[in-house]
Formats: structure tokens, C-alpha cells, sequence
């Protein structure tokens, strides 16, 4: 019994499951704002999609979903959804579905898919902490996976609900990185091999990918550079190579992209160059030293020379494809506002502003450049790989909002140094008395404080003392003080503190709606739940035909095939930009010229969102610009965005704005009879309240298009589109409608009279015809 | 920006009297000479400069068969346009581009009026802005359109181009003579690094120094975290002075940021970096004075606990109904 309790590695084990659990669960239950407010729902748009290709895989089975062409979406193209979607996460889910009921456990597909991500990201903790375990300390490990357990930045991915890729991708990155450290480290086989394998699941899952295969050649060069190569080196990496590229290839949508195009090529180049190396090295063990020195500077010269020119040859010889836009606007900034402005008009492409750096991270953001000092201070063969991680992956998330994901791993990581330095030093005491007084007020602190988290870190360090114990009586110079050690742990731990209080309201109050169900607050504070969406999705499902085609804005598309099972023009894969632009163009366009290029697309119903009653921002005219941008990109002669400006260059809808604006079909369908509506007894009729402005054109009708149906807060409303034949016909006054008939005789005389010819000619004999003279 | 001639309707009104006087009552040329009196000058310089007389004499004169673009600018020192230099570079370049195209043809010319060499077209346009790019078509009044928009276009020669190719169906694809500056910087600072490690060859030692690169990655990632890249794609003003003559610092909303903002984060969060690492250091070092230890940790710990209060205070006054705030409102 005693050498159970005074065994420390006993302890330590014990601690760093505890702490793990506890961050799990604790990681878990945050993310479960949105699911206790609302209910068990999808969000958003994309993980409609997801869920919609999951319940489609589940119900058909694996082969049927590679093969699946979905006939519902971009109408009348159609979209192979097998060959165009990263399988990994509906796999996962899937197969979780499918252990499940092999358990007869009877759970739903759509609850998995909603509260995957929530378990994933205690997975992602757990690898965090492996990595940072590998680069730094086991304590710096158990700071960066509690951290990781709540920071906003990944929560923003990772609520319940928020079924995408990414949630499964950042435990897949993780662990990648954490198995790479592993054979960089060991230099053995089997953990290469287990990192191409966690690489396999990692481009199965998610298109960033591309940053494991572009960031492990890059730690391979700088290593090299550094002059830090070892056989170990060569061994993971090329194992590493070898398998991950096979591996890759397998993904039905990757394809033979990683030998085809300029975003994989630098893992290659790395890989020649690692060969060359090996061969130097070894000729350096055969060759006398003058011998070597002219064979090396040739055969570098050489080599270099070699692979470059092969890269150039055939990029130019369109063996491998250049940077594609994407990625090309990663390095050359104003690429994409230029030139491809669907990527630009998504607002996740914008730059990030300091304040979602520390909206996102709060107080890692201002301490992670610690733990990189300290990195690159004790530099050691997996502490460049953690630094160039950071310096790559903090210029990715400056450009790009969205890639504050692949951010926010590293500066727990590095954040968790920071601290877990801090704290072993102040905690460990330096000589005799300080250490008990020390030690008690740690765990009344640690008892008083509620959040899991917390509570941990002081049990960690608890063990660290206990650890040091034995070394610890060897030394004998002066220590800090017991006073200022505590004051700094107390101020410290306010901080922290209030990173985990940050962490709560961010995730409660901005990344926890489900943007499908909306809710409003009240005065008194009472909840309205907003259900539009979802009241007009399913007014579709049961009123229309069933392969009745929608026209919407693409950001719909997903949410309309996913809840209303119709037929879309466009979605959120946003594939073909000019069967969006042609969208765009008859949204913008005049009403009859609208109506050709609906008719030509063979649309049914016609769909937009309007704020403009309850004030919703993010409706269609506000998103109108980007509509009419992307119209323009395609078909310069019909639609000039200056038009819909007013004379001044201002967007308004008020009677001011621009007479093409205020007569375009998107303007109608959104202002339909909203001239009619008021909607208080202060307000004047027709008052929009995202503009804040009364709507310049009230009076007018649709000719070709009917108000099918407008939701309870009129933000949906969607129309019919007419038949040729329903307003084609010529107007007739009511008074002409009925058939005159001349003649009055009953039907009975009619029988009765014997057919005779009207006007009969007569001849009359024996008379001239009068002459006329 | 905008050089404003309000002030100069009386000279104008000086010059337009002048120039009808002067103006000889010459036989206008007939259409085809026109045309070819044109394109030999084109041919000459892609740009054609117009005085009044000219100016009636090619592009108000009627029947025409060509279009004319032109700027109408203020491009002498004196009037100090810096942005009229600016339009009237990106100008020649749409002019060259398609002087030198295959699409370069008769049915359309480049030219341009300095105020100072035809105030009275100014006058007679009612102009008083410069620079303004019009479009006159070969038939019809000018419309509103035909006024380039520069407000909202800005003057890029791409938008430039798109305009003429809406206004008059010649595709214009800008060539600008490759700009070298870019390389040759590259250049210069490859062959001082180059040439640096060349006369240091001897004492290498520096290219291990931890501290330098460490030095350098932070300041990397506290330009990054402090949004550099946002105001180098955005552009934001350095500083936003309102009406009343104040001045903001920081902007109000979320959504944005000012250059000198982006500073003082930077300075913020570098505070932070650094009162930590001194607090560490001054716990981890162990020969050292007790005294001078003990004095590094609490500036140490002060220096955090201060700047990230008034970090945490900037960011509450930009994120509205924010709630928590540590030492500082």
C-alpha cells in the first residue's frame, strides 16, 4: 500500500489520465451549448452536405456512396459526389454508426454526426498532449491539451453540430505530427509507417493535407540545412515518402495529384534531396577528404541543377499543374481579390484582424511567442519542427481567417511551454519550510477552484514536486521567497482563469448558434426561437414536386437538398462558377430577362432570403454585390456593377438608389408587397430594418413569377415560376369573355328547319341585267 | 486629393475669350483626313495632347467614325496633382498597350487636355475636377456613363480597360513593362547577404546564434498576431481623424483596424513576451543575486499583468458587451 501511494511514476500516470479525462469532458461539454439551447440539429451549410452524403452511405453502403452521382445538385450538370468529396469524416461516422448497431445500440445516424466532433476534440487533446509530451514535457503537455480542450479557435470548428471536416482533420494533424516527431526521434520503421498511416486517414478527411506534406519536407530541409541529418532522418522521412504517396493516391478525389501538381512537389524535391545526401554521406566514409571536397561541390551543383530543371521542364510541359487559386492566394495576397471573386467574397478568405487573434486565443496568443523562445533557445532536431509549425502556420492564419484552425494547435502547444516552465520553476521549492507552505497553499487553491482544468494543472505540479523530491535536498543556494512565488502563481492563475472564463462566454455567445434555427432576445429577457428556415424547407418537401428544381443563391443550395430533398442549381461546392454566375445574372437582371434564363435552367421555384422584417444581416441583398460580381466576371455585357450604385457610388434601397437596382429580380422577390406591411404603429409601411431605410420602389407586380409562400418572419419567401402559357395569353376584358350568339331560335326549331344555303343566288329568266351605262 | 479649379473660373473665363480670338476660322479637314492626321500622330505617340483647337478640331468635330478617350488632367507641377501623375501613368500604359496590340486600329484614340493648355474645354464640359477620363463615341450625346468612374474604379489601366472595352468593344489587354524593381531588390539583398557571409567567412559563428533567430521568429509572429497582413492587404488609414478634429486610434468596430492600432498591439503584446521571459529567466537562473532575482520577477510579473489589462481593455472597447476585464476597465 505505501509503495503504491509513494510511487511517483504511480502518481504521475494517474495524474495524466485524470487531467485528460477531466479536459475531455470538460472540452466535451462546452460544445454543447448549441445542442441544450436549440436541439440535437445540423448546422450551417456544408454539414448538410456532409450529413445528407453520411445518411446516403449508411443506407446504400459504402460502394454505392464512391459511386454516387447526385443528380439533385447543379442542375442540369449534376455533381459525381463519390470522386469530389473527402470521404474520411463520413466514413468515420459511418463506421461508428455500423459498431454501434453491431452492439444493438440503436442510435441514429444524425446524432453521431452531431456529436462527432465534440468527441474528436478530446481525441485531439489527448495527441496534443502526446506531441507536446515528445517536444517539451509531459507538463507542458497536460497545459496544451487543456488548453486545446477549450480554446475558441477550435471550438469555432467543433460544436456539436458543426459537422465538417475540420473536426475530424485537426485530431488527424495532430496525431500525424505527434507519430512524425515519434520516428524522427526513434528513427524507426514502424512509427514512419504509422505516420503515413494517420497521413492516409488525415487526406482522407480534409483538403489540408497539405500543409502535413508541405511542412514535414520543409522540417526535413531546414534539418539538413542545419547540418542535423541522420540515418534516423533518412529513414522516417523516406519510409514517410514512399507510403504517404501511395497512401494518398488511393483517395478517389486526390487522385494523382501528388505527383501532379506544384503543391506536393516540394515533398519530392526533398526526397531526391535526401537521397543525394545519404550518397554523400556515405561516399564522405569512402573518399579521402581532397577527393570528396571536388565530388561534393559538383554533385550538389549537379543534383540541384537536376531537380530543379526536371520540376521547371515539366511544369512546363503540363505534367504537374501550377498552384491553384487557392493556394496561390495564400502567398500572393491579392490574388484572389482580383481574380477569382467567389473565393473572395467568402468571408472566411478575409485576413485576420489582431482582434480575432485575440478573440480566438486570448491570453496563448500573447504568450505562445515564449514557448517559441524557449523552443528555439533549446534547440533539438522535433523543436524545429514545432517552430517552423508556428512561424508557418501564424503567416497562414494572418492571411486567411479561416486557417486560424491550423493555428490555434501550435500556440497551445507553445503557450503550454510557456506556462509549464513558468510554473515549474515557482512551484518547486527551494529549500525546506517554503516547500510545505507551498505545497498546502496548492491544494487549497486547487480545491477551492471549480473548473476541471485548473484543478489539474496544481495536481501536475503536485507530482512535479514530489518527483524532484530526492535532488531537490542536494542543493542549497538561496530560493525567491515564499511571498513572491505565491504572488506570481496567484496572479498567473487569475489570468488563466480568466482565459477559461474567455473561453465559456466566447463559445456561448458566438460560435454556439446553430445559423439555421435563429433565436431573438426581448426586452425582459425572453427567448424567441426564429424557425424560418426550417418552416420553409419543409413547406418545399410537402408542396412540391419531387424533382421540382429550386433556384437560390449558392449558399443554400446544401440546406435546400439536405431538408427539402429538391432539386439545386448551385450549392456551396462551388465547382462551376459560371452555372453560378448564370445564377447571379437572373438574379440581377429585369424581370423578363430573368424569366429566359430561368426558363432555359428549367426553374420551378425560385428562393431568397430577406432580413429585411425581423433584421437579419445576412440576406440576400447584402450578399446582392457579390451576386452581381460574380455575374459580371461572366458576362461583362449584360451586367456592370456600377449600375446598381446610386449616382453618389452608395448601394441603397431607398428611393435614391439606382433604377437597375430597384427593378431587378432579385430587389422584387425580396420587397414583394413589403410596401404593404407595417410592421409597428411608429414605423412608416414598407420600412426595411437591416437597411434601415423605407424601400424606394412599393408599388409593382410580378408578372412572371407567383408568391408561392413567405414564412412567418418573411425570411424565406419563395416564388413559382409561371408557365409560358399562364400569363402568355392575351387579356381579354370580362365583358368579351362569353361567346355571342346571333342566332336566337330554340334548338327544337332549329332541328326542325331543313338545311338551306344563306344568299342564295337566284336566277331570275328572261331579264337582262340592268345596264349600267 | 482632387486638385479643385473652382477658384480658376476667372482664368478660365480669360483663356476661352483669348482662344476664340485666336482661333483661325481654318476650313475644318474633312473625316478621312482627320483620321489619318490621327493615326500618324498616334503612330508618333500613343497619347495625342490636345489644346482647345484641337480639342474641337478631332473630338467635337462631327461626323466622326472613332471614338476618343480622353483624360483630362492637370499634370504641370505648379498645380501640384500628385494623383493626376499617378492616373496619367496608368493612362499611357492602357494607351501603349493598345498601341502596340494587334487589336490597335483606327477607330479609337487616346488623348488628353491639360487644364493649362485648354482651360476652355474645362470650362466647356464643366469640368472642375481633375483627372476625369471621357469617353466620346463616334455617335450620340456622352452619357453619364461615359465618364470613367474613378471614386469607385479607382484609375487601375485593368479597370481602365474594362471600361473602354464596355464603352467601345476593343479589348484592350494591358501589358505593363515588366517592373524589375521587385527582382533587383531580390537581387541586391541576395548579393549583400552573399557578400556579408563572404567577409565574415571567417567567423561564422553568428548563424548559430539562438538568440538572433530567436529574436526574429518572435518578431515574426507578433507581426503576424498583431494583424500586419490585414493592413497590408486592406490598406487601412493610420489613423482615423473625424470631423470635429479629433483623432481615434482605435477603430470601433471589430471588423477593422487602424496602422497605428496594429502598432500599439504589437508593443502590448511584445510587453507581455517579454515581462514573462524575464520572469522565468529570473526564477531559472541560479548564480545570481537573490535581490536582483527577486526585483526581475515582480517587474516581470508587473509588466504582464499590466499590458495584458490594457490589451484586454482595447479589445473589450472594440468587442461591444464584452464583459471581463483584469485590473483596467
Amino acid at each position: 500500500m505505501k509503495t503504491t501511494v509513494s510511487n511517483p511514476s504511480g502518481w504521475k500516470s494517474l495524474i495524466t489520465f485524470t487531467v485528460l479525462l477531466l479536459a475531455w469532458l470538460s472540452g466535451f461539454s462546452s460544445r454543447l451549448f448549441a445542442v441544450i439551447r436549440f436541439e440535437s440539429i445540423i448546422h450551417e451549410f456544408d454539414p448538410w452536405f456532409n450529413y445528407r452524403a453520411t445518411a446516403y452511405m449508411v443506407q446504400h453502403g459504402f460502394y454505392q456512396f464512391l459511386n454516387w452521382f447526385d443528380e439533385r445538385a447543379w442542375y442540369p450538370l449534376g455533381r459525381i459526389v463519390g470522386g469530389t468529396v473527402y470521404p474520411g469524416l463520413m466514413i468515420t461516422s459511418g463506421g461508428i454508426h455500423y459498431v454501434l448497431h453491431a452492439l444493438n445500440i440503436p442510435v441514429h445516424i444524425r446524432d453521431i454526426c452531431v456529436f462527432l466532433a465534440p468527441v474528436f476534440s478530446g481525441l485531439t487533446a489527448i495527441s496534443t498532449y502526446l506531441l507536446t509530451k515528445e517536444l517539451w514535457s509531459a507538463g507542458a503537455g497536460l497545459f496544451a491539451a487543456c488548453f486545446i480542450a477549450i480554446v475558441p479557435g477550435y471550438i469555432s470548428r467543433s460544436v456539436a453540430g458543426s459537422y465538417d471536416n475540420e473536426g475530424i482533420a485537426i485530431f488527424a494533424l495532430q496525431y500525424t505530427y505527434y507519430l512524425w516527431v515519434k520516428s524522427v526521434k526513434t528513427g524507426s520503421i514502424f512509427w514512419s509507417c504509422l505516420t503515413a498511416l494517420s497521413y492516409f486517414y488525415m487526406v482522407s478527411a480534409w483538403g489540408g493535407y497539405v500543409f502535413i506534406i508541405n511542412l514535414i519536407p520543409l522540417h526535413v530541409f531546414v534539418l539538413l540545412l542545419m547540418g542535423r541529418y541522420s540515418n534516423r532522418l533518412f529513414t522516417s522521412y523516406t519510409t514517410f515518402y514512399i507510403l504517404g504517396l501511395l497512401f494518398s493516391m488511393q483517395i478517389p478525389f486526390v487522385g494523382f495529384q501528388p505527383i501532379r501538381t506544384s503543391e506536393h512537389m516540394a515533398a519530392s524535391g526533398v526526397f531526391a534531396l535526401v537521397l543525394v545526401v545519404a550518397v554523400l554521406k556515405y561516399m564522405q566514409s569512402v573518399l579521402s577528404k581532397a577527393e570528396f571536397k571536388y565530388f561534393f561541390t559538383f554533385a550538389a551543383v549537379a543534383a540541384a541543377a537536376f531537380v530543379f530543371l526536371t520540376v521547371v521542364i515539366l511544369t512546363y510541359l503540363g505534367f504537374i499543374a501550377p498552384w491553384s487559386g487557392r493556394f496561390y492566394s495564400l502567398w500572393d495576397t491579392g490574388y484572389a481579390k482580383i481574380h477569382i471573386p467567389i473565393i473572395a467574397s467568402v468571408s472566411e478568405h478575409q485576413p485576420t484582424t489582431w482582434f480575432s487573434f485575440f478573440f480566438d486565443l486570448h491570453i496563448l496568443v500573447t504568450t505562445f511567442p515564449v514557448g517559441l523562445w524557449y523552443c528555439i533557445k533549446d534547440i533539438n532536431d522535433e523543436r524545429v519542427f514545432v517552430v517552423l509549425y508556428a512561424i508557418s502556420a501564424v503567416y497562414f492564419a494572418g492571411v486567411m481567417v479561416r486557417l486560424m484552425l491550423t493555428l490555434t494547435p501550435v500556440v497551445c502547444m507553445l503557450a503550454g511551454v510557456a506556462f509549464s516552465r513558468l510554473f515549474e520553476l515557482f512551484l518547486k521549492e527551494e529549500d525546506g519550510p517554503a516547500a510545505a507552505a507551498a505545497a498546502n497553499a496548492g491544494d487549497s487553491d486547487s480545491d477551492t477552484e471549480a473548473s476541471g482544468d485548473h484543478k489539474s494543472r496544481n495536481m501536475y505540479d503536485k507530482a512535479g514536486k514530489l518527483r524532484k523530491m530526492k535532488h531537490e535536498q542536494q542543493r542549497d543556494n538561496e530560493g525567491l521567497g515564499m511571498n513572491i512565488r505565491t504572488i506570481v502563481i496567484v496572479a498567473v492563475m487569475m489570468m488563466l482563469m480568466m482565459f477559461a472564463v474567455h473561453c465559456t462566454w466566447v463559445t456561448s455567445n458566438s460560435y454556439s448558434s446553430p445559423s439555421i434555427v435563429l433565436a431573438s432576445y426581448g426586452q425582459d429577457g425572453s427567448r424567441q426561437i426564429l424557425d424560418d428556415f426550417r418552416e420553409a424547407y419543409h413547406w418545399l418537401s410537402h408542396n412540391t414536386d419531387s424533382d421540382a428544381r429550386v433556384m437560390s443563391w449558392w449558399d443554400y443550395g446544401y440546406q435546400i437538398a439536405g431538408m427539402a430533398n429538391r432539386t439545386t442549381l448551385v450549392d456551396n461546392n462551388t465547382w462551376n462558377n459560371s452555372h453560378i454566375a448564370l445564377v447571379g445574372k437572373a438574379m440581377s437582371s429585369k424581370e423578363e430577362d430573368a424569366y429566359k434564363i430561368m426558363v432555359s435552367l428549367d426553374v420551378d421555384y425560385v428562393l431568397v432570403i430577406f432580413g429585411g422584417v425581423i433584421g437579419y444581416s445576412g440576406d440576400d441583398i447584402n450578399k446582392f454585390l457579390w451576386m452581381v460580381r460574380i455575374a459580371e466576371g461572366e458576362h461583362p455585357k449584360d451586367i456592370h456593377e456600377s449600375d446598381y450604385f446610386s449616382e453618389r457610388g452608395e448601394f441603397r434601397v431607398d428611393a435614391e438608389g439606382s433604377q437597375t437596382l430597384l427593378n431587378c429580380l432579385m430587389y422584387k422577390l425580396c420587397y414583394y408587397r413589403f410596401g404593404e406591411l407595417k410592421l409597428d404603429y411608429r414605423s412608416p409601411a414598407g420600412f426595411d430594418r437591416v437597411r434601415n431605410v423605407i424601400i424606394g420602389n412599393k408599388n409593382f407586380d410580378l408578372k412572371y413569377l407567383e408568391e408561392a409562400y413567405t414564412t412567418e418572419h418573411w425570411l424565406v419567401r419563395i416564388y413559382r415560376v409561371k408557365k409560358e402559357s399562364e400569363f402568355n395569353r392575351p387579356r381579354i376584358p370580362v365583358a368579351d369573355r362569353s361567346v355571342r350568339i346571333a342566332d336566337l331560335t330554340s334548338k327544337k326549331a332549329r332541328q326542325r328547319k331543313k338545311g338551306s344555303i344563306k344568299s342564295k343566288p337566284t336566277v331570275v329568266k328572261g331579264r337582262k341585267p340592268a345596264a349600267k351605262l | 486629393m482632387y486638385f479643385s479649379l473652382n477658384i480658376l473660373i476667372l482664368a478660365g473665363l480669360c483663356c476661352l475669350l483669348h482662344s476664340c480670338d485666336a482661333q483661325v476660322k481654318s476650313k475644318s479637314p474633312s473625316l478621312s483626313e482627320r483620321v489619318q492626321q490621327l493615326t500618324e500622330l498616334t503612330l508618333k505617340k500613343s497619347v495625342l495632347r490636345l489644346n482647345s483647337a484641337k480639342f474641337k478640331e478631332y473630338v467635337k468635330a462631327t461626323p466622326r467614325n472613332y471614338s476618343v478617350i480622353v483624360m483630362f488632367t492637370a499634370l504641370t507641377p505648379q498645380r501640384q496633382c500628385s494623383i493626376c501623375r499617378h492616373a496619367n501613368d496608368e493612362f499611357l500604359i492602357v494607351a501603349n498597350s493598345f498601341r502596340y496590340s494587334q487589336a490597335f486600329s483606327n477607330k479609337l484614340f487616346f488623348t488628353m487636355v491639360d487644364f493649362d493648355e485648354g482651360a476652355d474645354v474645362f470650362q466647356m464640359l464643366r469640368l472642375n475636377t481633375a483627372p476625369i477620363f471621357m469617353h466620346f463615341p463616334p455617335k450620340g450625346k456622352v452619357k453619364s456613363s461615359d465618364t470613367f468612374d474613378i471614386q469607385r474604379l479607382g484609375f487601375g489601366a485593368e479597370s481602365l480597360a474594362r471600361w473602354i472595352a464596355e464603352r467601345t468593344d476593343v479589348q484592350i489587354r494591358v501589358f505593363r513593362p515588366p517592373s524589375y524593381s521587385g527582382t533587383m531588390a531580390l537581387i541586391t539583398l541576395f548579393a549583400l547577404v552573399a557578400g556579408f557571409l563572404y567577409l565574415r567567412r571567417n567567423n561564422l559563428d553568428f548563424l548559430y546564434n539562438k538568440t538572433l533567430w530567436g529574436i526574429a521568429a518572435v518578431f515574426f509572429c507578433l507581426a503576424m498576431i498583431s494583424g500586419q497582413m490585414w493592413n497590408h492587404i486592406r490598406g487601412p488609414p493610420f489613423v482615423h481623424r473625424s470631423q470635429s478634429g479629433g483623432v481615434a486610434y482605435i477603430h470601433g468596430s471589430s471588423q477593422g483596424q487602424f496602422v497605428l492600432e496594429t502598432y500599439i498591439v504589437i508593443v502590448l503584446n511584445s510587453a507581455v513576451v517579454m515581462g514573462m521571459i524575464m520572469m522565468t529567466d529570473a526564477a531559472g537562473r541560479k548564480n545570481c543575486d537573490v535581490r536582483m532575482r527577486q526585483i526581475l520577477v515582480c517587474v516581470g510579473l508587473a509588466i504582464v499583468a499590466i499590458f495584458f489589462s490594457v490589451i484586454l481593455s482595447i479589445f473589450r472597447s472594440k468587442a461591444h458587451s464584452y464583459p471581463y476585464s483584469f485590473l483596467f476597465k
